[in-house]
């Protein structure tokens, strides 16, 4: 039975998605409790499977029989298990949140959206187990086109963001299949662990090269990596309240595993194309994300492009992390991935939470409501601590090991733009406060309507989740060291 | 330089590979009409199916159904239908964001009255 629970946590979202309309047809509030129900039980599943392989090993799922290079086989081995419990939590948060906030314009179509919502979630799960190149393009693309869909489905300005980022996520999905095409052409293989086994032979092959040139450009477009980076702020700051804190936490940092996945499980740690180490190449886009990102995160007024640009720096900082090419900074890397995750998500439900309760859009607004909402100051507050990273959060953590594993490869460059972004995130985060505190407008008191439980909920946990990811920092990165390590690290 | 160019030419379905990818690409970035856009976009998906069919064939191959089972298989004599499969799939995957896009190009004429990007850009301001 356990060996089945790769394949159950997908298909879980999955079957619910397709029978929402069906079940929903004539009741369509059912819907809303029978996805909370789904992704609970998917929590559970997460929880049993990453105990599982804890303690039995790694889980090398294979669909109907078709053993590894013939068929295509899912891998959950510790670090995509470890991913998978985020990703659950989160969906099931995002879902709970996206209740109240869901647009009204949608009417009687809210089944749909739901079946949007676990698609996008069954499709990031394929995405984390996938073993198998093509397979995981098309969970990448289930997962694009359901987002797609849930960007726009407010209409009005998020109709035109939603279709920038079609056009530039098709382009990196083409990207992605051509550079697979050419490793197929090369080796006749599509299968991650079949090719972990061929590639190192093939490096001088020209097609090779440019087969991983044109996944990396491909994957870089879907994970907003500094250069292609123009359609994501646009797209979650437009996208509904309810749906940019599924998509912000849970979309760039799959792709950024899968990523991880292709670096250092089918290409060797120690490679080296035509003399250029690919994780110098890595640790170079990490550094010029992290800062770029953060210094555009600062120019902005409105609070979601804020952070939506503040995610873009912090996708930098994981791969510099990630880029050491050592254990610290790897374990840094993906101990940080995961508190990022907490933290794009508690930013996008405050955003979504000062709109719905406030009518709060941009920093100016803040200075409206200032001292009067204990719950959004302080869980802003908490964040604001995880993001710049002060110590009893998870984000200081994270950056310390990212830190620690760039000294141990005395890579001081990568040391500076951590730090840089660091205080550039400060800054940003100052600017909030500031106007939150120095209450510029003398308007009359308004009456704020009584808080949604949704919403304290929502907020609560994740606020308390990024302080004990910070207090149980030491095991969890034990955890890691143990068994989310790539081979030959 | 001659060695390059003939190298090229004696390879006509990445040449067919490399233009349609990059006129799809050309019409992507210089068009202002949304629904150009989607035409380029399809394009160079379509190229890249071009790309992973035209790599898999073989000639004088048959469909990949044993003949017979007491002769000892013969690879040359079978198409390999991996690549087939491939592209099915891919044509599967870029009809539905074709679709996703048509409909959302349907919902922008009908928000702002126009597909021209431009002037979607005027209203936005």
């Amino acid at each position: 039975m356990s060996h089945q629970l790769p394949a159950i946590l997908f298909l879980l979202p999955l079957f619910a998605a397709i029978s929402m309309p069906v079940v929903c047809l004539k009741h369509r509030h059912w819907s809303l409790p029978i996805s909370v129900a789904i992704l609970a039980a998917m929590v559970l599943v997460s929880i049993l499977n990453l105990y599982n392989v804890i303690h039995h090993g790694e889980v090398r799922y294979v669909f109907s029989g078709w053993t590894a290079p013939l068929g295509i086989e899912w891998v959950a081995d510790g670090l995509a298990s470890v991913i998978m419990v985020l990703l659950s939590a989160l969906g099931l948060l995002g879902v709970v949140f996206a209740g109240p906030t869901s647009p009204k314009a949608l009417g009687g179509r809210l089944a749909h959206y739901y079946t949007l919502i676990l698609l996008l979630i069954s499709a990031l799960t394929g995405i984390v187990f996938s073993g198998d190149l093509f397979n995981l393009f098309v969970f990448l693309e289930v997962a694009a086109i359901s987002s797609y869909a849930l960007v726009g489905v407010a209409g009005g300005r998020a109709l035109f963001a939603a279709f920038r980022y079609l056009i530039l996520g098709t382009l990196g999905a083409s990207f992605y299949l051509l550079g697979v095409s050419y490793l197929y052409a090369v080796t006749g293989t599509l299968n991650m662990a079949d090719l972990a086994e061929r590639l190192p032979f093939l490096l001088n092959s020209r097609a090779v090269v440019g087969g991983l040139l044109f996944i990396f450009i491909g994957l870089g477009i879907k994970m907003a990596l500094v250069p292609f980076h123009a359609w994501m702020p646009e797209a979650y700051t437009h996208a509904p309240d309810s749906i940019s804190p599924i998509l912000a936490p849970l979309l760039t940092k799959v792709v950024l595993l899968a990523w991880v996945r292709i670096v250092f499980w089918v290409l060797n740690v120690s490679i080296a194309i035509y003399d250029i180490p690919i994780l110098l190449l890595v640790a170079v886009l990490g550094t010029l994300a992290a800062v770029i990102g953060a210094s555009l995160a600062l120019a902005q007024r409105n609070i979601k492009m804020m952070f939506a640009y503040g995610g873009i720096s912090h996708i930098g900082i994981i791969l510099i992390g990630i880029g050491q090419g050592n254990q610290t900074g790897f374990v840094g890397g993906v101990f940080y991935l995961l508190n990022d995750a907490v933290m794009q998500a508690a930013l996008f439900y405050i955003a979504g939470f000062a709109f719905f309760q406030y009518g709060i859009r941009t920093i100016d607004d803040l200075g409206r409501v200032g001292k009067k909402a204990p719950w959004l100051t302080g869980s802003l507050v908490v964040v604001a601590l995880g993001m710049i990273g002060l110590p009893p959060t998870g984000g200081f953590f994270g950056k310390w090991y990212i830190i620690l594993g760039a000294l141990e490869a005395g890579d001081y460059i990568s040391v500076a733009a951590v730090v840089l972004s660091t205080l550039l995130t400060l800054a940003y985060f100052v600017k909030l406060f500031e106007s939150i505190f120095r209450q510029t407008s003398t308007q009359p008191d308004v009456q704020f309507g009584k808080i949604p439980l949704s919403f304290k909920l929502t907020l609560g946990v994740t606020s308390t989740a990024i302080i004990i990811l910070g207090l149980f920092s030491a095991p969890i990165v034990q955890l890691l060291l143990n068994h989310a390590l790539p081979p030959g690290l | 330089m001659v060695d390059a160019f003939s190298a090229v030419f004696q390879r006509p379905n990445f040449l067919t590979f490399v233009i349609i990818f990059l006129w799809g690409f050309y019409i992507m970035v210089t068009r202002y009409n949304l629904v150009k856009k989607l035409i380029g976009m399809y394009l160079v998906q379509t190229s890249v199916i071009f790309f992973l069919v035209s790599i898999s064939v073989k000639k004088g191959a048959t469909v990949p159904v044993l003949l017979s089972t007491t002769e000892p298989v013969q690879a040359a004599s079978y198409a390999n239908p991996l690549p087939h499969v491939l592209t099915l799939t891919a044509i599967v995957v870029g009809v539905a964001t074709l679709g996703v896009g048509l409909a959302l190009c349907g919902a922008i004429y009908r928000e702002y009255g126009s597909l021209d990007e431009q002037k979607i850009l005027e209203k936005l301001e």
